[in-house]
């Protein structure tokens, strides 16, 4: 069990996890301080040192952002690299597989991305108002976040500690393969409706985002990571491994595949989280949708759709047939 | 344009202003004469929102600069408000060209359009002429005269000197009333806090309150 | 936000301030430059490594004698022809010398001049190599390290082995094994597959092992099984399982002087930490009028931090650049011994240029983030120094 724990990456991103775990505390002891003290309207120098504070729980926040934005990428290599070390894994799905904790470690991965999305949005707006508007539930939201960042680290830690290098994992072919010839697309879906209504929820996302129909927008979206996720696995990706059985969202995080499986997922995650967090603003605080915020949505979905897109296009281009 | 009422500062025990209510409109000249410990430094600091009082207003401009978020509060310092100080308080480590570009970095992107509005504020305060020297190697008046083209660059429409003359030979210090007086002239609003007689002589009109224990004595 | 005017600023402050930042500059770049040299090192040799058993055949029979490798015997090799899927059967023999009385020792490999070899490293060593002259039965191919021992104990042209039953072999130097395979090859010593067994105490249908690959992957796990039933005492190691063991060797080494780095790590973080909470009344004033000029709260924080970013980036840059020299051009002297461990004999080793973007990205990790989250805090005091301080 201890060999995982002398692994480099290993080392080095539970590390990098730890330092941002103290920093964050530091700003959630300010954050506690602040929140119950808060008074806007008072002229005394404890609410001026109190915006003082704020300032440091700003600054921690866009540090541990940036940085947590990085950990992500890195955890998803080191999750690679460690498929040389577990018996049967080939690449991240066995590894993530190896415990209990491996799942439920990158969906929480994923929640506090999206809420620091949100967070920023938060206080881009409370910074724009003149008297701090939104600062009470900046600082809950904030509170909120640190608190998922220590499940977060314990979920770290534990996952890690727990990953046994002898026992085998099974490889992504047994994991998202149809090797029982059951169907693992949801609500029965074949590849043909799967790839409708992957194109169709796309254009809906886009067209309510560009005619703001908020509600619409959010609903559409997120159908469309849903449905995504199954395109990319069960279709694209035979494309960008060349095989019609390989079927695994890891893989194509790899040098094999000039890591598109990182770009494929940026795209597809930031862009909707941006998207789905610019508009849940808006409506929470009573704000006008911003354009830049559109444009950048559109953008990186676009370039999702066109990269996942591209892969079955050239083959067939090159090879006249499809899978 | 600056609107106080009722300005209240104490640190602890020790009160600095007491009931200070003033109102100076656009192109007033007012000098704030009282010996130091008067109250007058902090009276600057309030204005430019350095410093928040313990009860009262400030308004530059209508704006309520003693309540803005720091953000807002700076933005309104850096438009309106320029800062000549008593012993110039230049970066000693950066030329005079430098030293005058400071308050355009944080709201002047562009670094060309930054060093043409620095050259125009060297040319009108006389200092152009040693645009490239050290700030630790020029003269009182030339550091003066440095600190005026610093606090003219954002081409504010107030300016507040904090005793400007006490460390400007006789010279000098006429060569700076002199510029005071055309500022004047342009429409800038000045107030300086002094207690140096010459200002007497100003041949400009203005209005003289004296301050005596954080208490300002309306003629 | 970042405007030119900001970097302008900036790298004027950098500049006019840079023997404030040069004590932490130097040891950030002495900190990432032993961080970077181990972790270049630690790649480097993980390539050769995994390059090396590359060639290695996939699984490798011995026979167990009281849960020991001992001499296993030619005839094994009969069945394992007859199983589909086997290829290139290769008997090997080899092993250690031991030259006393310092208890240094060669790694003899015996090889059959005429077959083809199934160890690709092998065979790169022996290329070039006038194999006729070598098959002539008496001569031997030697290691750098071994040649270096000879010639020291005054043996010029060879080397007279003793063998178990008593017997005297002598051996002369045919040629040296080339400097680059030092790695592997430092104290080997490649000989007549007949006088290896001789010198090793094999018997003539005896060998060490055998060696075989099987070229697809799906069908290995059976193989596997099927081999390993044909005797009782036989066992089987593949290559992965190899493989896996000299990760871990490495990753154990690797980790163990990471855990020293960290605790170096924390030192200078307490260092920097507090080298950036001393603000001194001159710093102190310079803010305070800054802020006076219409810099906000916001401004001074992005100005004192992006100078601290740009001394750590510029440490990070230098550091690995140096390591990067340090490691692949100069071979990394004293720093190799830690890794390469106890030498058998002295290698003088050729670290191949190997720099993964991972390394990259763990030495950012492992330095740039504790540096710039140690001093966030140090940074925000003195950004939110009362403005008052200009007007003193």
């Amino acid at each position: 069990m201890g060999e995982i724990f002398l692994s480099t990456e290993v080392l080095v991103y539970l590390l990098s996890e730890t330092i941002l775990g103290m920093v964050l505390l530091v700003a959630f002891a300010y954050a506690l301080r602040i929140f119950f003290k808060w008074d806007f309207q008072a002229f005394t120098p404890e609410q001026f040192k109190l915006e003082q504070g704020a300032y440091l729980i700003n600054t921690i926040a866009i540090f541990v952002f940036v940085m947590k934005f990085g950990l992500i990428l890195y955890f998803a290599y080191t999750l690679d690299t460690l498929a040389n070390l577990i018996p049967g894994a080939m690449c991240g799905a066995g590894v993530i597989r190896a415990n209990g904790y491996g799942s439920p470690l990158l969906v929480l991965k994923l929640v506090i991305l999206f809420l620091l999305i949100l967070w920023f949005y938060l206080n881009h707006y409370d910074l724009e108002s003149r008297t701090y508007a939104w600062f009470r539930q900046k600082s809950l939201l904030f509170m909120l976040i640190v608190l998922l960042v220590g499940g977060e680290w314990w979920l770290d830690f534990a996952y890690f500690a727990n990953i046994d290098t002898h026992q085998a994992v099974s490889c992504c072919s047994t994991l998202f393969g149809q090797l029982e010839g059951a169907n693992p697309l949801p609500f029965g879906l074949n590849t043909t409706t799967l790839l409708i209504l992957f194109y169709l929820l796309f254009s809906v996302t886009l067209l309510s985002l560009w005619s703001k129909a908020r509600y619409l927008y959010i609903l559409s979206n997120l159908l469309f990571i849903y449905i995504a996720y199954y395109a990319v696995v069960y279709f694209f990706g035979t494309y960008i491994y060349q095989l019609p059985t390989h079927k695994c969202p890891f893989c194509m995080l790899q040098v094999e595949y000039h890591y598109v499986g990182y770009f494929i997922w940026f795209s597809l995650f930031i862009g909707s989280f941006l998207g789905i967090n610019g508009v849940l603003i808006s409506l929470w605080l009573s704000l006008p949708l911003s354009k830049r915020m559109g444009y950048w949505v559109m953008g990186l979905l676009g370039f999702f759709v066109l990269l996942c897109s591209a892969y079955p296009l050239v083959y067939y281009v090159k090879n006249g047939v499809w899978l | 344009m600056i609107e106080i009422e009722q300005l209240h500062k104490v640190y602890g025990e020790r009160v600095i202003l007491s009931d200070i209510t003033l109102h100076i409109g656009c192109g007033e000249m007012v000098i704030l004469q009282g010996i130091s410990g008067s109250g007058k430094t902090t009276l600057l600091s309030l204005i430019a929102g350095l410093e928040k009082p313990s009860s009262g207003a400030i308004l530059i401009d209508g704006e309520p600069i003693h309540k803005l978020p720091d953000r807002f509060a700076s933005e309104l310092r850096a438009a309106k408000i320029g800062m000549v100080f008593q012993h110039f308080n230049l970066m000693e480590h950066l030329s005079v060209a430098q030293n005058v570009m400071v308050p355009l970095i944080p709201y002047e992107p562009q670094i060309d359009r930054v060093q043409e509005r620095v050259s125009s504020a060297m040319e009108r305060a006389n200092i152009v002429h040693r645009k490239d020297q050290l700030a630790s190697r020029l003269s009182g008046g030339e550091k003066q005269r440095t600190a005026i083209a610093r606090a003219l660059v954002a081409n504010p429409d107030i300016l507040l000197c904090d005793e400007p003359t006490a460390n400007l030979d006789h010279a000098n210090a006429l060569k700076f009333i002199e510029m005071m007086e055309s500022l004047h002239q342009e429409g800038k609003t000045i107030v300086i806090a002094t207690h140096d007689p010459r200002f007497n002589q100003l041949k400009v009109r203005h209005r003289t309150i004296p301050m005596v224990e954080g208490k300002l004595l309306h003629g | 936000m970042f405007s030119s005017s900001f970097w302008h600023f900036l790298t004027l402050q950098i500049f006019k301030e840079r023997h404030k930042h040069l004590t932490t500059l130097l040891l950030s770049i002495l900190l990432l430059f032993l961080l970077s040299s181990m972790l270049f090192i630690a790649s480097s040799l993980r390539y050769v490594v995994m390059e090396t058993l590359e060639g290695e055949p996939d699984f490798v029979i011995t026979r167990i004698q009281g849960g020991d490798p001992a001499s296993t015997p030619l005839e094994w090799m009969d069945p394992l022809f007859d199983i589909y899927g086997i290829t290139q059967i290769t008997p090997r023999v080899y092993g250690r010398y031991f030259v006393t009385p310092k208890e240094e020792s060669f790694l003899i490999v015996g090889v059959d001049p005429l077959e083809e070899q199934s160890q690709k490293a092998l065979k790169e060593l022996l290329e070039g190599i006038d194999i006729k002259h070598f098959s002539q039965g008496d001569t031997m191919l030697v290691g750098q390290g071994v040649a270096r021992y000879l010639k020291a104990h005054y043996y010029y042209d060879g080397y007279k082995f003793l063998t178990p039953t008593g017997e005297f072999i002598s051996l002369k130097i045919a040629s040296l094994l080339p400097v680059e395979g030092n790695l592997l090859s430092n104290d080997m010593v490649i000989m007549p597959l007949e006088v290896a067994q001789k010198i090793l105490g094999y018997a003539s249908n005896e060998v060490r092992d055998i060696g075989f690959n099987v070229p697809n992957p799906d069908e290995r796990a059976n193989i596997m099984d099927k081999v390993a039933s044909l005797h009782y005492d036989l066992r089987i190691v593949s290559k992965t399982e190899m493989a896996q063991r000299y990760r871990d060797l490495y990753s154990y080494k690797e980790g163990i002087f990471l855990l020293l780095f960290i605790m170096l790590l924390v030192t200078f973080l307490l260092t920097l930490y507090q080298r950036y909470s001393m603000v001194y009344s001159s710093e102190k004033r310079q803010i305070g009028l800054l802020r006076a000029m219409g810099w906000s709260i916001a401004d001074l924080l992005r100005l004192k931090f992006m100078e601290t970013v740009v001394v750590v980036m510029f440490a990070f840059i230098l550091g690995v650049i140096l390591a990067y020299w340090f490691v692949f051009v100069w071979d990394a002297p004293l720093l190799r011994q830690i890794f390469l461990g106890s030498e058998n004999l002295p290698n003088f080793v050729s670290f191949p240029p190997v720099v993964e973007f991972s390394t990259l990205g763990s030495i950012f990790l492992l330095y740039v983030l504790p540096s710039l989250a140690a001093v966030m805090i140090p940074v925000w005091r003195v950004a939110i120094t009362d403005a008052k301080e200009a007007m003193l």
